[in-house]
């Protein structure tokens, strides 16, 4: 069952174009993560299945009815705000309760769900403050609860967790999503922060100028990046994305003699390579200088100088090389991603080559 | 011991800090205010009748006088017809002008635009839309079949009509300052309040209204003062009357210091002036203040 | 050389002292405050006439200072005074006589004249302009810019109601009379009034001037009593009250000072009672044809005069006081009298500049211009008491309170009089 259904959705103020045409389902009860850099028309979609942007064109369904230009009280949403919204004069109990008095529920119902999501957002003692007196997290937790406790099918989130610390934006990652599934709620969240998108989603609409640029499940755009900005977005550190160049038949890394990499006749092509699938191995391999090591703990991240590029490998455990010392890096075939130098677009035809000595 | 001088210094230092403000003070507000109560015991001298210390003769004679008590009176009313219509007034046009209109400006400066007026300027504008038979009001009134009526001849009309002009001055004052706390509002609260299902109304009452409070206590104390304080428009309209009935008491104290040359009378009004604004000013801040959300 | 020196240096030295001493070519300077209270460049023609006096006077040198309306003059020349700098002289409300004497800030000019010629100057003036400047048995204030109240009236109205254009009201019941001819309705509704006498601003002056019709003074000569509730006056005061209450000839509650004038240019009156100050602006742009006439009378004519006197202030060397009493004296020459007349609508302030050849003319090609002195025969002081302020405010009250049927005629007069009585006991 779709819960939210967006058909070519544009979005435009004066000349300038937020949304282009964008198309995407959100299936109940799923978690669905609007992932994409600041400016690229995220917030603007989720704005527009809220109803506090008209769309431009284009049509918005909500649990399967048309509600493009429905008022927002009609949709049956709820939204936590990045700056949570909260009603500066009013304390916590006033803020979660606002929308069940504005709809005139009845008092012992209020009563009963303010008891229940209190104890779920863990907020039962601090009703009595007022947003000033809570901190940060307390506060996300007031939005939480407002939004939750309208019992509406969905939820839309943006950017809830960016005025937090990283710790705590952990918990609540953690927090929420186990809510999420809890109460059923579809949920459509914004954020720029890919992480939060990989651990949360179950699906992940990944957007760029406006326009999507992939769509699917976490691991769907981690193994298979459509484009080449879909590879560089995603993962830590992201996918590195080399030149290279043709030698005879093959292609090299730009700015080494060998060994080939793929097949050339394709045109121009940029390679792919994720920094936690390559290895460092005596050889054989493709030969490269250390420029730098950052151990993190459970690995390290060590920068490989190769021809004109750099090349960022995710090492298991401490390794700490000198900077200067020769090394050989290694891959498999499978592992490597080639993309159109021109659109950015994957190479489905392109063939990479297994790395000789 | 050089610690204890050091002290010393320091505190010197600081009380030569606070000194040209302290003496400008002094000299400005103080000093006056002392003297006026001073000049409130004794009697106005002439040069051939010099002032003697009478006590309270002064409040004694003030207690008996009729005009007194009356111009009292018209300035209660006049607070009670000037600022409740006039804060309410001015949160509604701002609250109308914050939103997306065509010719926002030029609406929101229409409004303003009586405030820059100077009040004497405003007085003889309202004088001929309410002087009979020629007036703007009467002409339309006219139009409808509607006789003429005498609004400034009328101790039954003169005071509302000097209400109403003084609202119309100063509700685009008071606007402005509504729309500077509205704009300072965050839009999210009216987008989450929407998204709750709440109508303007119900947002209006329970979010913007207890939200613009410490405006409203500001423009209050403004509006209260102003109602002691706005009487210029008195000496072009009716200079008081007709038989005192449109006299508010800063006019009557000017009436007593500058064609009655009563300086010592004048002075007990004035101190009377001062009591009710101090007390009114100290209630306002002391119960309001509890129920007010300062962000 | 040595000598040469010196005498250069002699040459300096006097050259210095020529310029420190070059102020001194004055023997006396004046200061003169002076207030406006009507419209036009009054001030041009005031300092035109002080510089001729200069002219005349190189010793002497006037400055002479416009000092807003004439409660602005009053307040500055009391700060004046009492900041020990005082003017030397001042132009000044007729009324201020009482107030500047108790502040004793005035000399009368009976101290000051030394000649049977100048004993002669201050008789020269018309009696009745003399009375606001005359108390104690002295003379306090010289009249300059003086006013009274006279009818005007709409001749095309009177045409129109069959009444005689030249022939305006002699009399209160004549007005009455006219005053219900002249009203003219459009169903309920009065599209035209009979008469219109101003009751803001100034209603003792109107006040004045129908009490003086039915013989009764408001103020005795020592401004020390008032006769309020004396039987005339309250005769007058119900007069005031039934032109519009029972007579329905003008509209009843207090009428306008300020926009009377509009009223009438617009014809929503036929006849209005005004100050002569409204002369100019009456002739300038009235659309129809209009008169001017003396104001009824009841038992006799009667209008109170209005306007400014010359003080000279206490504060003087009796040089200063010769100097101020030259320039006094060369402004109320008949010739300047009339010149001043004619350009400010003012009365001429004695018989002979009438007898000028310019003021002559100008009577003769605007008859207007002679009915406030045709009526100054007629004419009494302004109500003018110590305390007047006060007094004065007493009788504006109870006008206002009897004109908009606040208070009876009897209630209203009887408690003036009483709290007038109250002010002035110890003047008495």
């Amino acid at each position: 069952m779709v819960a939210i259904e967006l058909i070519r959705v544009t979005k435009t103020w004066g000349s300038t174009v937020a949304v282009r045409d964008i198309s995407f389902e959100a299936d109940e009860g799923s978690f669905v993560v609007l992932l994409g850099p600041s400016g690229c028309g995220k917030s603007t979609t989720l704005r527009m299945i809220a109803g506090l942007d008209d769309v431009t064109s284009g049509r918005v369904l909500i649990g399967g009815k048309e509600m493009t230009g429905a008022p927002s009280a009609e949709r049956r949403v709820s939204m936590v705000f990045q700056s949570y919204a909260l009603f500066p004069h009013l304390n916590a109990r006033e803020n979660i309760l606002f929308g069940l008095k504005a709809r005139k529920v009845a008092k012992a119902e209020q009563r009963d769900r303010l008891v229940r999501v209190a104890e779920m957002v863990g907020l039962a003692d601090l009703l009595d403050r007022k947003p000033a007196q809570l901190s940060g997290g307390q506060r996300q937790r007031v939005a939480l609860a407002r939004a939750i406790i309208a019992e509406n099918p969905i939820c839309l989130m943006d950017e809830p967790l960016s005025n937090l610390d990283a710790k705590l934006r952990h918990e609540m990652r953690v927090e929420i999503r186990a809510l999420q599934q809890r109460l059923g709620m579809t949920t459509v969240y914004v954020t720029h922060d890919q992480t939060e998108a990989m651990s949360m989603a179950d699906q992940v609409v990944l957007m760029r100028d406006g326009a999507i640029e992939q769509q699917g499940p976490p691991a769907a755009l981690y193994d298979f990046p459509e484009t080449v900005f879909a590879a560089g977005f995603i993962g830590t550190p992201p996918m590195n994305l080399l030149k290279v160049e043709e030698v005879g038949s093959a292609l090299v890394i730009a700015g080494t003699d060998g060994p080939a990499v793929a097949e050339a006749g394709y045109g121009n092509l940029v390679m792919g390579i994720r920094p936690e699938k390559i290895a460092i191995a005596d050889g054989p391999g493709i030969g490269g200088r250390i420029e730098s090591c950052d151990y993190l703990g459970a690995d390290t991240i060590v920068g490989v100088r190769v021809g004109s590029q750099s090349i960022l490998v995710r090492a298991h455990g401490r390794h700490l090389l000198p900077a200067g010392s020769y090394v050989h890096l290694h891959w498999q075939t499978y592992e490597v991603h080639l993309f159109d130098d021109e659109t950015g677009a994957r190479m489905t035809g392109a063939r990479s080559l297994p790395i000789a000595a | 011991m050089p610690d204890r001088t050091r002290l010393v210094g320091n505190a010197a230092y600081g009380w030569l800090l606070l000194l040209p403000a302290a003496v400008l003070l002094a000299a400005f507000t103080h000093y006056p205010a002392v003297a006026t109560l001073a000049q409130s015991l004794f009697t106005s001298g002439t040069a051939l009748r010099p002032a003697e210390f009478t006590g309270l003769d002064n409040y004694r004679f003030m207690l008996e006088d009729e005009v007194f008590w009356r111009v009292l009176e018209n300035n209660a009313w006049y607070a009670i017809g000037t600022i409740p219509i006039s804060i309410a007034l001015a949160m509604l046009m701002a609250v109308w002008v914050n939103r997306r209109l065509p010719l926002r400006a030029f609406v929101r400066m229409s409004y303003f635009t009586p405030t820059v007026l100077p009040m004497i300027a405003v007085a003889n504008i309202w004088l001929f839309f309410y002087t009979p038979e020629i007036g703007l009001i009467d002409q339309i009134a006219a139009g409808f079949g509607i006789g003429s009526h005498n609004w400034l001849g009328n101790p039954d009309t003169v005071l509302g009509c000097i209400i109403v002009l003084t609202i119309w001055k100063e509700a685009g004052f008071f606007m402005i300052f509504y729309l500077a706390a509205l704009q300072s509002l965050p839009p999210e609260l009216e987008e989450a309040a929407r998204l709750e299902g709440a109508g303007h109304w119900h947002f209006f009452r329970r979010v913007t209204f207890p939200l613009l409070m410490p405006t409203t206590l500001f423009v209050l104390i403004n509006a209260v003062i102003n109602s002691f304080k706005l009487v210029d428009q008195l000496f072009i309209l009716t200079k008081g009357g007709p038989d005192n009935a449109s006299a508010l008491l800063l006019y009557y104290i000017y009436e007593v210091a500058f064609s009655f040359f009563d300086q010592a009378y004048a002075s007990t009004l004035t101190v009377v002036l001062l009591a009710v604004l101090a007390i009114i000013a100290i209630g306002q801040f002391v119960i309001l203040d509890k129920r007010i959300h300062y962000r | 050389m040595p000598g040469k020196l010196k005498s250069a240096r002699t040459a300096v030295l006097a050259l210095i002292a020529g310029l420190l001493l070059a102020p001194a070519a004055w023997a006396v300077e004046l200061t003169m405050y002076y207030p406006v209270a009507v419209g036009g460049p009054l001030t041009k023609v005031v300092d035109g006439l002080v510089a001729d006096f200069m002219k005349e006077n190189p010793d002497i040198e006037v400055k002479a200072i416009y000092a807003g309306n004439y409660n602005d003059a009053r307040i500055k020349a009391f700060a004046a005074l009492k900041s020990g700098k005082p003017a030397q002289l001042s132009v000044m409300f007729s009324i201020d006589i009482y107030e500047l004497i108790e502040q004793d800030a005035i000399v009368a000019f009976d101290d000051i004249v030394e000649t049977d010629e100048e004993r002669a100057w201050l008789e020269s003036f018309y009696p009745s302009l003399m009375e606001n400047g005359i108390t104690q048995g002295k003379t306090w204030g010289i009249p300059f810019q003086r006013s009274t109240i006279v009818m005007y009236y709409n001749k095309d109205a009177f045409r129109e109601a069959g009444l005689d254009p030249d022939n305006p009201p002699a009399t209160w019941e004549e007005l009455v009379a006219a005053g219900r001819k002249l009203v003219s309705k459009s169903g309920d509704q009065v599209e035209r009034w009979g008469v219109m006498i101003p009751s803001t601003g100034y209603p003792y002056w109107m006040f004045g001037a129908l009490t003086m019709q039915n013989d009764q003074v408001l103020m005795n000569g020592d401004g020390n009593e008032t006769y309020f509730d004396a039987p005339a006056t309250r005769e007058a005061l119900q007069f005031w009250r039934d032109l519009g209450a029972v007579h329905g000839v003008m509209p009843s509650g207090t009428i306008e000072w300020g926009t009377l004038r509009k009223n009438f240019l617009e014809a929503r009156t036929a006849i209005m009672w005004h100050s002569t100050g409204n002369l100019t602006a009456v002739k300038k742009n009235a659309q129809f044809d209009f008169g001017v006439a003396m104001l009824p009378a009841k038992k006799r004519r009667g209008t109170p005069t209005g306007g400014g006197n010359f003080y000279i202030f206490k504060q003087t060397t009796p040089e200063e006081r010769k100097a101020a009493m030259k320039l006094i004296r060369f402004l109320t020459q008949p010739e300047r009298t009339a010149e001043w007349s004619i350009e400010t609508g003012y009365i001429g302030t004695r018989p002979d500049a009438y007898e000028t050849p310019a003021l002559k003319q100008y009577v003769v090609d605007f008859p207007p211009a002679a009915v406030a002195r045709d009526q100054l025969e007629f004419a009494t002081a302004e109500l003018s008491t110590y305390q007047t302020g006060r007094v004065r405010k007493l009788l504006d009250d109870s006008i206002q309170a009897v004109l908009t049927d606040q208070k009876s005629v009897e209630d209203a007069l009887g408690s003036a009089q009483e709290q007038a009585d109250r002010l002035l006991k110890r003047y008495r």
